[in-house]
């Protein structure tokens, strides 16, 4: 059974859901936003959203009748997007993938398992690494494969890691 | 028959009056004299009052608005002489150390309320700042105000206003609030929320529609209030004060 989310109380203060016209009031705004998307998904597990998803807790307080329009979501996530934790997944930015550590910080932890593990230079399936026995506990099990193959890619331009496709799913060699 | 004046007579009239007034300042110095004595035996009584009540005065908040009372009534100022006999007291060390409590608590909030604090909220935060120990607990707004006024001869980053009736609200950032804003503030202290409308503005205080917004604009571009434009009761426009939401400190302490 899961702990009841707690809700800052900014999420019961009615202005919180318009987008604050004077700038000072509006970065602490988007700031507070932000934590709060990051730390509500990571409750949830959750690393995708859609920002016309109006029923969503997070964007709307039914107690006080008050949403977030679906402008007002996308400037958090491209703050969010500019501290490297969110990215959009198509083109009109409807879609959206959001994630507590930036792909950076997911690459570097799992890499630094692997060499603990001993699992250097084996290919390693997608599965394993994100779902498998083997990483339970560690702060990147349960992410969103996805989201771990983002963070790879970029150990990849790093020469890293290669990342192979496996039949209908992918392999990671680390070195 | 009478007497007309002679010369004799005038040089006696001189004479007696002047006698009159030597006697005449001959007691008023001895009055003075007197009052004199009287305020040294009445300093040298309060000190002696103050030294040995002096634990009392610290500890108990009671015993200290009454003390400062009597301060006042007499026309002294316990905390204008560091030196001297009042730094017995140590009531100085007191409200300084209380003063740049009230700084560090109201500058550490600035970026959640706007840089204004309602007093009891203030008192609530100081005494969760200043340790467990009953002496640091029993701080009155009484104490809070006299510290907190004490900070304006820093220039205007500090300042107290009272909106309403015993309620104030503690600036802590530099610039003054004008009158029409601490009218705002005073008829949003008196919601339960703590916000206004432009309607309420122009029934409540007779403003105009456009002194209303414009004074509304201003109190939103310092950053002291919120706008909400999803408030369908108040035709999607309302102003808040984060520092009179109550939700706020519900949680955040």
């Amino acid at each position: 059974m899961m702990t009841e989310f707690e809700w800052p109380w900014e999420y019961t203060f009615p202005p919180f859901f318009t987008l604050q016209p004077h700038e000072e009031t509006r970065n602490q705004q988007i700031k507070v936003w932000s934590d709060l998307f990051l730390r509500y998904l990571k409750y949830l597990n959750k690393f995708q959203v859609n920002i016309n998803e109006n029923t969503f807790p997070l964007f709307n307080n039914d107690a006080i009748k008050r949403r977030l329009s679906p402008e007002t979501i996308t400037v958090i996530l491209e703050q969010l997007q500019r501290t490297g934790h969110a990215a959009p997944l198509d083109k009109r930015r409807i879609e959206w993938q959001v994630y507590s550590y930036t792909l950076e910080e997911y690459a570097n932890m799992v890499y630094d398992w692997i060499q603990q593990t001993g699992q250097l230079n084996t290919i390693c399936t997608l599965y394993e690494i994100a779902s498998g026995e083997n990483s339970e506990g560690t702060e990147f099990h349960g992410v969103d494969e996805a989201v771990l193959l983002n963070a790879f890619r970029t150990l990849e331009n790093k020469g890293k890691c290669e990342v192979v496709q496996l039949d209908d799913s992918f392999g990671i060699k680390f070195f | 028959m009478r007497r007309r004046a002679g010369l004799g007579a005038i040089q006696q009239q001189q004479l007696a009056a002047e006698k009159y007034k030597d006697k005449g300042s001959d007691i008023q110095e001895s009055q003075f004299e007197q009052m004199s004595k009287q305020m040294e035996v009445f300093r040298l009584k309060l000190e002696e009052f103050a030294v040995k009540h002096k634990t009392d005065i610290r500890k108990n908040s009671q015993f200290r608005k009454q003390f400062q009372e009597m301060c006042a009534a007499i026309g002294v100022d316990p905390l204008a002489t560091g030196k001297g006999f009042w730094s017995v007291l140590g009531m100085g060390d007191f409200y300084y150390e209380l003063s740049v409590q009230v700084v560090e608590v109201c500058l550490a909030a600035n970026h959640k309320t706007g840089g204004l604090m309602e007093l009891n909220e203030l008192r609530r935060r100081l005494i969760a700042a200043r340790g467990q120990s009953a002496v640091h607990q029993e701080i009155t707004n009484e104490d809070i105000l006299m510290a907190a006024k004490k900070l304006s001869i820093f220039g205007n980053g500090f300042a107290v206003y009272k909106v309403g009736k015993g309620k104030y609200m503690v600036q802590s950032i530099p610039g003054e609030l004008s009158m029409d804003e601490t009218k705002i503030l005073t008829a949003a202290s008196n919601t339960e929320k703590g916000y206004v409308t432009l309607k309420m503005l122009t029934e409540e205080l007779g403003w105009s529609d456009f002194r209303a917004k414009q004074s509304l604009d201003k109190t939103v571009s310092e950053g002291l209030c919120w706008v909400d434009e999803q408030d369908e009761e108040n035709s999607h426009l309302s102003y808040w004060f984060p520092s009179l939401f109550p939700g706020r400190y519900a949680q955040s302490i």
